[in-house]
């Protein structure tokens, strides 16, 4: 028991956990945050009326606040493991990390204030503000994940002083916008499989429809990601470095650039092959699902997919967490990119206590709000209904 | 290094954003518990107008709350992109209270907000009393969270540097969850928030007594918050500050700024009322003076001294030379010259690493500084008087105002003749604003008195920004400025909107413009019978 | 210990609130109806 509680709590293996954390809460993201986000992006799309873009935003409207937060913790949770993965990125990422901000802030004011005035020139630019502010972000996430996987120019300097050397443009390379496309697809089909599932009649068909394209395209997206992955990307590999419980300085450490590296983990690991399984997976069965008329058990299928990706995502690049494709050196891993041992054992603890009970508070408030909307509802509540 | 320019504009960008952020955060804090008030007495009572009330004001809370949020998710990730040297700096403690605070507090409360607004229908009325005392709760650790993290970067304790990582690591957590400075700074900041609310509410309500309309729901409204903001106005001025003083470095810094104290004074040190601070001359032109008043204030004693700016500056001096040894000793480390003496020097705890670091601004070597740079960079640790100063006495002329109002309206109200007092009625809307201009003024003397830092005695802020282009801060800044002042527009135009139609706007039929004689109606609404 | 006075100050505060307004419903108001049944919605 004791030797247990010094390997779960030793450098390393909280190294390794916190990577893990943050998957899950990236995973946790996607899947709540992330048919509010599809769904946003849909709203011009499936409600042709008013009342039935009322109807949409109010599936969403109770709950987004809380999946939201998914996102902000993500934030604040990078920063208090990974302070340097925090500090460079955003700081890098500039002007895309501005831009998908702003878009974000379009969405606590169009939920809340788009139907408190009864001009329509008014509810519809906030309708197409509640576009910009579910697909811009979708799109965005791709995008610096794709560059993640190729790698960022930016270096250090020996005070620990990051520099990002790219510029925005540079991030809006075809594989980058590739994976935009893998990641905005993902979300909307998620989003539209969670309309099927809660609206009836015209809406929930457009919706269903929507499924068959997203999954599609989603699909498509994603295999030729991954055979350009294969055979256009080429990796990082850890030449040698000071130890998985070094201090926490990347510049100790030699990267080398492999062709193969990225491909070679699941050779090595045949098991996270499962990952780009549940990717294909889940989407087809969502799909199914979805044409069958069981929306539940869709998003469900939906939601593995949207873990599956992420998982591929981080398995390729492990222990990479932000290669450097200019200053090879300087690339962040698991290994040296952490906080220090005790601020890792203190959020460890935190979240083992906290995590489940958010998600048992959460999952009650769903449970509370769950049933479809409709027209009819919403003109019976007029003024208390987004 | 980075361009003075650069940090100039990071620095604005981060005083705007969270300067608006800070406009609607407090609103949150106190309007939250009043709902929770109100919607306790609707459980106690049974009274649909108490129904009413929660759902009225959770109407303004939930415009005002949308806003919150839409500047808060910024702020979250402003330190990553605008001081990016700083969260690499000090994020191994820093990070931690923010991760909580998402884990903690934004889930609680963004996730019963929801249930809040939509949930009348599907709870009983215990479950949704439940659920509005959460969202009080949530908003409230909120603000536990981030000032904690704010107090640690006001007096930064738990944590040491190390020379490996160049960065400081924590060495306690629970010195950062019980430091002193962020005990007073949450009480007090809370405290504020609740002034806030009941300023919001009182105001309101009195407005709707002066148009004689919807009587019983304004003044039952009234009521409440003349109650709850007398207790919390009494807190902000009592709890509030004072406290804080004695610890920490800037703390002193700013004590003796905010007064004006240029010399330091044999103990009890008088407080000056009145005056125009000199930075140049380091005198205050027609001052207005009362004896003893400030070492009561500042010590709560007769016999302690108060550090006078000028002793301070010489005092830094001295840290300034001594963090220079420790540099040296940082330097030889970093060659490579690893031995025991060389490790002690760094360890330790107060080994003014941070104050060498201010030298970095006139030579990037540091330990080649001549005495000229160092007599500057001490010079530097003084921020400007004269701002603190005015802020500060402005805040705590509203604060005392503040509570001259609420005596009064809970003393009328207690004798129920609230409603013939017109022009107390008047002074309660015409406070409105009053309470935001004392908080902001508050965060101006908190932050603007601790430069020339980001983390006290620590990291200086010019050390802290991101290796960014002008271009794209001004794209940034210049952003959020179009992007917030115009959501401004749109929150104050629906926020007047909604407050004129007052609880008509729920459509319950039994309120002014929803029915012909208005008081009455609204009289009839309050009791059950018709 | 701030926290702690802040926990007691708060429950101060709101039952403060309450009580204000439970008082003044007890006692009524010169100019509404009497209210002897309360409870209906
Ligand atoms: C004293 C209180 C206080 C202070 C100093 C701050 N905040 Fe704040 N924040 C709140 C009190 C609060 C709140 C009352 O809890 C808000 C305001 C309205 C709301 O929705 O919650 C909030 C909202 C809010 C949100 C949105 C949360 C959500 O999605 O529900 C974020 C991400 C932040 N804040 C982050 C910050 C950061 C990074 C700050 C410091 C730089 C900061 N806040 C200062
Ligand atoms: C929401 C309430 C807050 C307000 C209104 C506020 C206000 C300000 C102001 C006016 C400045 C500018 C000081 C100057 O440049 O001269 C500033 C700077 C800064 N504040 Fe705050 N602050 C708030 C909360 C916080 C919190 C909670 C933190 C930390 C968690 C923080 C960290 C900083 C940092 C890093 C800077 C930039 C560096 C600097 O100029 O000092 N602030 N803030
Ligand atoms: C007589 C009354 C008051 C006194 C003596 C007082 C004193 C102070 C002092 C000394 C600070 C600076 C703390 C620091 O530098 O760390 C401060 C900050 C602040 N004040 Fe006040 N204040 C008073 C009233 C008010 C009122 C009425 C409000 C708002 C309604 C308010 C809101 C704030 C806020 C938000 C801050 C920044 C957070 C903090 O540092 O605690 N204050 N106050």
């Amino acid at each position: 028991m004791a030797e247990f509680a010094a390997f779960l709590l030793s450098y390393e293996t909280l190294r390794v956990i916190w990577w893990l954390f943050i998957g899950i809460l990236l995973i946790g993201f996607a899947i709540t945050d992330g048919f509010d986000l599809g769904v946003g992006a849909l709203l011009p799309f499936l409600g042709r009326t008013d009342e039935e873009r009322r109807v949409i935003i109010n599936v969403i409207g109770p709950t987004w606040e809380g999946n939201q937060v998914w996102f902000v913790l993500g934030g604040g949770a990078v920063f208090a493991a990974w302070p340097a993965v925090y500090a460079t990125a955003f700081s890098g990422f500039f002007i895309a990390l501005i831009l998908t901000l702003f878009a974000l802030i379009l969405r606590p004011v169009g939920f809340d204030y788009r139907s408190k005035l009864h001009d329509p020139r008014w509810r519809n630019f906030w309708d197409w503000g509640l576009f910009v502010g579910g697909s811009v972000p979708a799109l965005v996430f791709g995008v610096a994940f794709g560059n993640l996987l190729l790698g960022v120019p930016f270096h250090f300097d020996a005070d620990m002083r990051s520099y990002y050397t790219g510029s925005f443009f540079g991030l809006l390379n075809p594989f980058g916008l590739l994976a935009g496309i893998v990641s905005l697809s993902m979300l909307v089909m998620h989003g539209a499989i969670y309309l099927q599932l809660r609206t009836e009649g015209d809406i929930q068909q457009r919706a269903q429809q929507m499924v068959a394209l997203a999954t599609k395209v989603f699909m498509g997206a994603f295999a030729l990601a991954g055979v350009w992955l294969l055979l256009g990307v080429s990796g990082y590999r850890l030449e040698s470095f000071p130890g998985v419980d070094a201090p926490s300085n990347p510049l100790a450490k030699t990267v080398v650039r492999d062709g193969w590296a990225w491909a070679m983990q699941y050779v090595h690991h045949p098991w996270m092959l499962l990952a780009p399984i549940m990717g294909f997976g889940g989407a087809a069965l969502a799909w199914r699902c979805s044409q069958q008329q069981r929306p539940g058990r869709g998003f469900i299928a939906s939601s593995l997919a949207l873990a599956g990706v992420i998982l591929t995502a981080g398995f390729s690049l492990f222990p990479f967490i932000m290669p450097s494709s200019s200053d090879l050196n300087s690339s962040l891993t698991v290994w040296d990119a952490t906080s220090s041992h005790l601020t890792l054992k203190w959020m460890f603890g935190v979240t083992v206590v906290f995590l489940p009970i958010v998600l048992a508070y959460t999952s009650w408030v769903f449970s509370k709000l769950r049933g479809t909307i409709t027209v009819a509802q919403i003109r019976a509540a007029d003024k208390a209904m987004y | 290094m980075i361009s003075d320019t650069v940090v100039e504009l990071s620095r604005l960008q981060f005083a705007l954003t969270a300067l608006y952020h800070f406009l609607f955060v407090p609103l949150t804090l106190g309007l939250s518990f009043l709902l929770a008030i109100m919607e306790s007495v609707y459980v106690m009572t049974g009274k649909p107008v108490y129904r009413d009330m929660v759902r009225f004001w959770g109407k303004l809370f939930g415009i005002n709350f949308a806003l919150g949020v839409a500047t808060g998710i910024t702020m979250e990730f402003q330190f990553g992109t605008n001081w990016a040297y700083y969260s690499h700096y000090v994020g191994d403690i820093f990070g931690t209270p923010l991760a909580i605070e998402g884990l903690m507090a934004f889930f609680l409360e963004s996730t019963f907000i929801g249930l809040f607004f939509f949930g009348w229908e599907r709870l009983s009325k215990l479950q949704h009393l439940i659920v509005t005392w959460l969202v009080a709760l949530g908003s409230n650790l909120s603000a536990l969270w981030i000032l904690i993290a704010n107090g640690w970067m006001q007096n930064p304790v738990g944590t040491v540097f190390n020379p490996d990582t160049m960065r400081m690591e924590m060495t306690s957590f629970s010195e950062l969850l019980f430091n002193p400075v962020a005990q007073v700074k949450f009480v007090h900041t809370v405290s504020a928030g609740y002034v806030t609310g009941a300023i919001f509410v009182l105001a309101i309500s009195a407005w709707y007594l002066l148009k004689r309309r919807d009587l019983g729901f304004a003044r039952r409204s009234f009521a409440i918050a003349a109650a709850f903001g007398l207790a919390s106005t009494l807190s902000v001025i009592t709890l509030g500050d004072e406290s804080g003083y004695e610890l920490g470095d800037v703390q002193q810094v700013k004590l003796a700024a905010i007064e004006a104290m240029w010399e330091t004074e044999p103990a009890p040190a008088s407080f000056t009322l009145f005056g125009f601070p000199n930075d140049d001359t380091m005198t205050t032109d027609y001052a207005v003076q009362v004896p003893f008043l400030l070492g009561l204030i500042a010590t709560r004693s007769l016999d302690k001294q108060v550090l006078g700016i000028k002793d301070l500056i010489e005092h830094n001096e001295g840290r300034i030379r001594k963090g220079m040894d420790t540099y040296a000793a940082l330097e030889r480390w970093r060659a490579g010259q690893r031995d025991d003496a060389t490790k002690a020097i760094l360890l330790q705890p107060q080994n003014d690493l941070g104050y060498a670091l201010l030298l970095k601004k006139y030579t990037p070597q540091v330990t080649d500084a001549s005495p000229a740079q160092i007599q500057q960079a001490a010079r530097d640790t003084i921020p400007k008087v004269a701002p603190l100063f005015w802020s500060f006495r402005l805040m705590v002329a509203f604060g005392l105002w503040m509570l001259l109002l609420f005596v009064l309206s809970f003393y009328y109200c207690a004798r129920r003749t609230v409603e013939n007092q017109r022009w107390l009625l008047w002074a309660a809307v015409l406070s409105l604003p009053l309470p935001w201009l004392s908080a902001e003024l508050g965060w101006v003397v908190a932050e603007y008195g601790r430069q020339p830092w980001t983390v006290s005695g620590t990291l200086p802020t010019h050390l802290s920004a991101s290796t960014l282009s002008i271009g794209q801060i001004s794209f940034s800044l210049s952003g959020f400025v179009l992007f917030y002042s115009a959501l401004l527009v749109v929150e104050m135009f629906l926020m007047i909107k909604y407050a004129r139609l007052g609880p008509s706007s729920l459509g319950t039929g039994r309120y002014h413009f929803e029915t012909r004689d208005a008081g009455q109606a609204s009289l009839a609404a309050a009791s059950p019978h018709v | 210990m701030w926290y702690f006075t802040w926990i007691l100050g708060v429950l101060l505060a709101c039952s403060f609130g309450i009580i204000n307004a439970l008082w003044l419903e007890q006692s009524g108001f010169p100019d509404e109806a009497p209210d002897d049944d309360p409870g209906v919605d």
